[in-house]
């Protein structure tokens, strides 16, 4: 009897077929897709399909074929991507997503639901808008050196994240961001130059609520920015002039490395008007500081503080032009509504967010200073 | 000596020990529901039905001791044969039987649920049967071997538990307490609703109430065991629920039903990029545990009522209707809430109010016994 | 049957006696005789002997069909015989012991010598025979006299092909069992050592022994050996491996239930630990039950390697049992079913390297599996040279050229590779096999329903390691039943005196295996360690298998 059983139900695997099977030979990998804002309505999809072909030693040669077409929502693009290319593509392997700057502009979730949705895709992808640009030009960039376009734009944001230039979240990890009232998010700007040989890290796009506001916080400022927002990674250089010598212009800069940043921030409730404190301590490395003469006493304590001074105006700076955009990046917002209950329900946010206080308070402490004084 | 040989004749009644007893409450439990208990708490009552849970273990643990106070009262009986003589024959039979409905009812829940889960998550054109029969089958060979080796294996299965933990633990780098708060956002009363949601996860401690007579132990050992396998299960939801409020904002976890895997999907390992696949293939292990539970009760009910029988029949039997009425209902999504309605409802009948009712049916039956007897 | 006779007579003629009556007698009688060994069945009854010298050769010589190789000198002048078969019996011996005094008149002292034995009995006279004695035999004498003169051709104890180590005895198992019981019990010197013959087969009467170390071998577990070789009924017994297959629990089950070893030090090790060893006449393999999966895992190598090298080796081997039985499993069901869990840096090169393959890659796995099969297959029972040409044109070759034509990509060949090296690892020949062929249904069921079916097969697999049973005692301890104390031989070998109390899956009836050993260590303490050093190893886990 049980043999019997056994042996019948073998059987029945056997002459059933392999419903769910998707031969990783015959799917065409896309690894970067790009999203852009067409014409009625419209979004144009871009995707880049590399195939690859065997050698039987060494590594195979490449080549990317470029596929764009407009349609209503994402899975229509794919579906006439698919009528193009002999095999069907699966985008369960995306590691970039990269966004036209005018349809950014737009809710970017309806763009995203497929991804969120659909449980093959890869949540870990990065997120990217162009600026003033598309994302047709970037995803079809001809760039220079042989890395695929995916490798170079997923390469150029992992840089910028370990340099402390940007949050390296990824599609899940703003989906939080994305739905949560009272948190807004950044998201990296690339910008191509060179005539389209060169692409580069353009700092951090602002947006409010679902939309990019069109704000965004330069490349040169993102270090502090993170800093502010309390993330680093494995470096945060900071190059601020100080002195002011007037001869020699570079004699005037110096560059310290973050060694410890700790980040408080403090939400005053004053009678319904809500007052910020973000005080930002750094202990930090001298690593380039051309005119010297550090072993003079009281030489360290000096520039560390006019370090405090110059990254507290910086940092005013920074948060004025985050409360312009009105992106609550630093999640005050959600902040009031857990420990503030009270006054969040008396509040519309979003016109608040621009007009409380927000006072930074930098404080550099130097630890170090290489070998040499 | 300390050791004295076992009889090789006598393997059906070695009894189970206290740590098998503990595996076996804790597998049965932890089980399909785990991948969505955060979300369906959070229905009801957002960020703070965390407490709901804690109150639920709370109220579960008072009926624990009820129910180990019924069990005690019979110390060579199962479930099965307790009805009769808590009940009489005439009251006592169609209890057992509709328990063993009930059962059976919970068995097909729980491959209806599996299926499900995995033709969402992993396999979506993979018919309903061919998921079902592997479960179906794999658990009746399990079963097959008896209490015993079901406690073995369970056992030796619950290090897959701590791997379960391992990767919930990895995700937890991205938490923010303050989804948190506010607490009490909603208010007692809607954490009180929450209650009735969190014992639904718990339901599967009756198991603790058939077999106790097959663990060897005094009572007093046997309730340790019981309430420590309890906290053991409430622990291990607090914790889901805790990483999984502390990831997901509140606004973004109506929108995932099944939070645990969402958020592991979002993180890649060097060797293996899709973690939610790693944890899902796991985590039908634990499925297929707390099925093989509902197995083993309903055919050793069979086996206690239907003498004539073996119980490796009556496993056969049961496992073919568990797989015919999963095949009934099938994957349609009204069919399967209705389904799970039906038997969770009928769980607060036979996991609450049946046990609560033998608690002086019990004591007064054990007063009565006595006094005849003397 | 005229060239038997004449061989006789020739024989006969060599001896200087009077082979009239003999010659005569047989030549009357042949057809008779004939027809009464049809009808007569091999028998196993006493039957006594007769005064009569004529009678009794008569009836050997009926009992062995007139076998060629059974000598008969004739002593005495024709009054007496001396019998024995030339091919196991050792002429030497045979001619300074027992001929040569006989001859001078020396009666007597033969029948003083230390191996020489009386009976009446014919049919015993057939068994000892066959043993490799000499009978001598007298006109009007009922005894008969048996002396022991077998000559044996045995290897000489060599490390077994199969089991080599490192460091450690270099001795093993050889053809003749006196010898092995010899090599065991050199290496117990206990009189608690028991060794219990059977003789199995019923045509071929092969020696059985069954050995252990009475107190701590369980008597139940002996007991039902005992029973289960009793009631063995079978006309040949050639191997151990014919025996395992009659005694084992489930001989439907791919796990051998059984430990096959040749080495003596590790026999010795099993008895100590409790266990009871099985050896037979003419095969050096000794079987030892109970056994459970994970002593498969264990190389008499461990114990003599330091004990971190100890737990990393065996770290490894148990490493090895998993990529061997689901390497290609969960290669298949990641590229034809999951491939979004390859790695974001490996996605292209994989992606590469199987692009233009004609076949699906569960046909390539079963393909390049069975391959891997017909080379092993082919190469082990070829002389060493031949051996190593087949695997070089097997492995290197073929593997090359079936890559280059695209047949099979480079991947699956890696993996199968891996899988075959790693099912190699297992120290047992009969685990490895059984891991190879386990490999097989894993492979379908993930080329059907992906990782879902390598879940199902693995589960399958474990419920039925834990619902096994070897002898009584869970086959997969000490993981189902649970026992942590075990765990110290199984996944790692701590050092030797932490493995106080014996393994629980033997079933051990002393549990305790040493006592504290390294009390020098505290020297100033040694006057209170050795008041502890009674009653502190009592048993501490609850397991269910003790009770």
């Amino acid at each position: 009897m049980k043999k019997y059983l056994i042996a019948g139900i073998v059987s029945l695997l056997f002459l059933t077929g392999c419903w769910d099977e998707r031969q990783f030979k015959n799917v065409k990998l896309v690894l970067s897709l790009g999203f852009d804002q067409g014409e009625e309505g419209q979004i144009i999809q871009t995707v880049s399909i590399p195939s690859v072909s065997r050698a039987t030693e060494g590594p195979g040669s490449e080549s990317l074929q470029i596929l764009s077409t407009s349609a209503h929502t994402p899975l229509q693009a794919r579906g006439k991507i698919d009528r193009m290319i002999p095999e069907s593509y699966d985008p369960a392997k995306v590691k970039v997503i990269v966004l036209g700057e005018d349809l950014a502009k737009q809710d970017i979730y309806p763009i995203l639901d497929d991804m969120y949705r659909n449980p093959r895709s890869n949540l870990n992808a990065y997120l990217a808008v162009v600026e003033e640009g598309t994302a047709q030009d970037v995803i079809s960039m001809n760039h220079t050196g042989a890395t695929r376009i995916s490798n170079y734009i997923s390469g150029l944001l992992e840089a910028a994240v370990s340099s402390t230039h940007a949050t390296g979240e990824n599609l899940q990890l703003l989906c939080a961001e994305l739905l949560e009232p009272g948190i807004d998010f950044s998201i990296p700007l690339l910008k191509i130059e060179d005539d389209g040989n060169l692409l580069t890290f353009s700092g951090m796009g602002l947006f409010h609520d679902k939309t990019y506001t069109g704000e965004k916080i330069g490349a040169e400022q993102t270090t502090l920015y993170m800093l502010l927002q309390g993330e680093k990674g494995r470096v945060a250089r900071l190059t601020k002039k100080i002195d002011d010598h007037g001869k020699d212009e570079i004699l005037d800069y110096i560059t310290v490395s973050v060694a410890e940043n700790d980040r408080k921030m403090k939400i005053e409730n004053k009678d319904g008007e809500i007052a910020v404190t973000i005080n930002l301590d750094m202990k930090v490395k001298i690593v380039e500081y051309p005119s010297d003469h550090l072993y003079v006493k009281g030489r360290i304590e000096e520039i560390g503080k006019k370090l405090s001074k110059k990254l507290t105006d910086e940092s005013v700076d920074i948060i004025s032009q985050v409360q312009e955009a009105n992106s609550d990046v630093f999640g005050i917002g959600r902040r009031v509504k857990a420990y503030h209950p009270e006054v969040w329900k008396e509040l519309d946010w979003r016109e608040e967010f621009p007009e409380i206080s927000i006072e930074p308070k930098v404080k550099v402490e130097i630890i170090q200073h290489g070998i040499i004084n | 000596m300390t050791n004295p040989p076992q009889q090789m004749t006598q393997q059906n009644e070695q009894k189970l020990s206290q740590r098998q007893f503990f595996f076996i409450i804790v597998q049965t439990q932890i089980g399909v529901g785990v991948l969505s208990v955060p979300y369906e708490l959070h229905s009801v009552a957002k960020q703070d039905s965390w407490i709901s849970l804690l109150l639920g273990a709370v109220a579960i643990q008072v009926l624990l001791v009820g129910i180990w106070f019924v069990a005690k009262n019979f110390p060579h009986d199962t479930l099965f044969t307790m009805n009769d003589k808590m009940f009489t024959k005439w009251v006592g039979r169609p209890l057992s039987i509709l328990y063993i409905f009930y059962f059976i009812g919970v068995g097909t829940l729980i491959i209806l649920l599996f299926s499900r889960m995995i033709s969402i998550w992993v396999l979506p054109n993979t018919p309903l049967w061919v998921m079902a029969l592997l479960m179906v089958t794999v658990c009746m060979y399990m079963v097959g071997g008896g209490l015993l080796v079901l406690g073995r294996l369970y056992t030796m299965l619950s290090f897959l538990l701590v791997f379960l933990l391992c990767l919930i633990i990895f995700s937890t780098k991205e938490t923010h307490i303050m989804y948190l708060f506010p607490m009490l956002e909603t208010g007692w009363g809607k954490i009180f609703a929450g209650i009735n949601k969190a014992i639904f996860s718990f339901f599967g401690f009756i198991v603790s109430l058939v077999i106790f007579s097959k663990v060897e132990g005094t009572n007093k050992q046997k309730l340790k065991t019981i309430v420590m396998a309890h906290w053991f299960v409430t622990l291990f939801y607090l914790f889901t629920v805790f990483a999984s409020f502390t990831f997901f904002s509140t606004s973004e976890l109506p929108l995932v039903p099944e939070p645990v895997l969402y958020m592991l999907k979002t993180f890649s390992l060097p060797i293996i990029a899709r973690i939610d696949l790693f944890f899902i293939s796991i985590w039908v292990i634990n499925v297929a545990t707390s099925f093989a539970t509902y197995l083993y009760l309903s055919s050793l009910g069979l086996s206690d009522l239907f003498k004539r029988h073996s119980q490796n029949q009556w496993i056969v039997v049961v496992g073919i209707c568990v797989f015919s009425i999963s095949i009934y209902i099938g994957l349609d999504m009204s069919k399967i809430e209705t389904f799970n309605k039906v038997v969770t409802y009928s769980g607060y009948i036979f996991s609450l109010t049946l046990p609560l009712i033998m608690v002086p049916v019990s004591y007064l039956r054990k007063k009565k016994d006595k006094g005849g007897a003397s | 049957m005229v060239g038997i006779f004449l061989f006789i007579r020739g024989k006969l003629r060599l001896g200087d006696a009077n082979m009239g009556i003999f010659t005569r007698f047989f030549r009357n009688n042949r057809d008779k005789l004939a027809d009464r060994h049809m009808s007569e069945p091999s028998n196993e009854k006493e039957r006594p002997s007769s005064k009569k010298l004529s009678e009794n050769v008569k009836y050997i010589l009926d009992a062995f069909h007139q076998s060629n190789d059974l000598k008969i000198r004739v002593l005495k002048k024709g009054d007496a015989a001396l019998l024995y078969f030339e091919s196991l019996a050792e002429h030497e011996k045979i001619h300074e012991k027992i001929f040569a005094p006989i001859e001078m008149g020396h009666t007597e002292d033969v029948f003083h010598l230390p191996n020489a034995k009386q009976t009446n009995d014919l049919e015993e006279v057939v068994r000892t025979l066959l043993r490799g004695h000499a009978i001598y035999m007298e006109e009007g004498k009922k005894e008969i006299s048996q002396f022991s003169v077998t000559s044996s051709f045995g290897r000489t104890p060599e490390e077994p092909q199969n089991e080599r180590v490192v460091r450690g005895a270099h001795d093993g198992f050889v053809e003749n069992m006196m010898t092995n019981i010899n090599l065991v019990r050199k290496r117990v010197e206990h009189r608690d050592l028991t060794i219990k013959y059977f003789k199995l087969g019923k045509k071929t009467n092969t020696n059985v022994a069954v050995v252990y170390m009475d107190g701590i071998a369980d008597p139940m577990i002996v007991q039902e050996i005992e029973t289960r070789l009793h009631s063995l009924d079978s006309d040949m017994i050639h191997s151990p491996g014919h025996i395992e297959e009659f005694i084992e629990d489930k001989s439907n089950s791919p796990f051998p239930q059984m430990l096959n070893t040749e080495r003596p030090d590790r026999v010795a090790a099993n008895l100590v630990e409790g266990r009871v060893a099985i050896m037979a006449e003419g095969s050096p393999t000794t079987l030892i039950a109970p056994a459970t999966f994970f002593m498969f895992y264990q190389a008499p190598d461990d114990y003599n390697m330091r004990w971190f090298t100890g737990t990393f080796v065996r770290l490894i081997r148990l490493f090895s049992f998993i990529i061997a039985v689901t390497l290609p499993a969960f290669y298949i069901a990641v590229v034809s079913f999951h491939f979004e869990v390859i790695p974001d840096e490996l996605i292209i090169p994989v992606k590469a390297s199987i692009n233009e393959i004609a076949y699906p890659p569960i046909l390539e796995a079963l393909v390049m599996v069975i391959i891997i099969e017909l080379i092993r297959e082919a190469g082990i029972r070829l002389p060493a040279p031949i051996g190593q040409t087949i695997g070089i044109v097997g492995g290197l070759v073929i593997g090359d050229a079936v890559v280059r034509a695209g047949l099979v990509s480079n991947l699956m060949v890696i993996v199968v590779a891996l899988t075959a090296i790693a099912s190699f690892v297992v120290p047992s020949n009969e685990l490895s096999t059984a891991l190879r062929l386990l490999t097989f249904p894993l492979i379908i069921l993930a080329g059907t329903i992906g990782f879902i079916g390598i879940v199902f097969g693995m589960l399958f697999i474990i419920i039925h390691l834990t619902r096994l049973q070897s002898f009584g005692v869970p086959y997969f301890a000490p993981l189902a039943p649970l026992s942590l104390v075990d765990l110290k031989d199984t996944f790692v070998r701590l050092p030797m005196y932490m493995m106080k109390l014996r393994p629980k899956d033997a079933h051990a009836v002393k549990p305790i295996a040493l006592n504290p050993s390294r009390e020098w260590k505290n020297r100033d303490e040694q006057n209170q360690s050795k008041q502890g050093s009674g009653g502190n190893d009592q048993p501490s886990s609850t397991d269910d298998t003790t009770k």
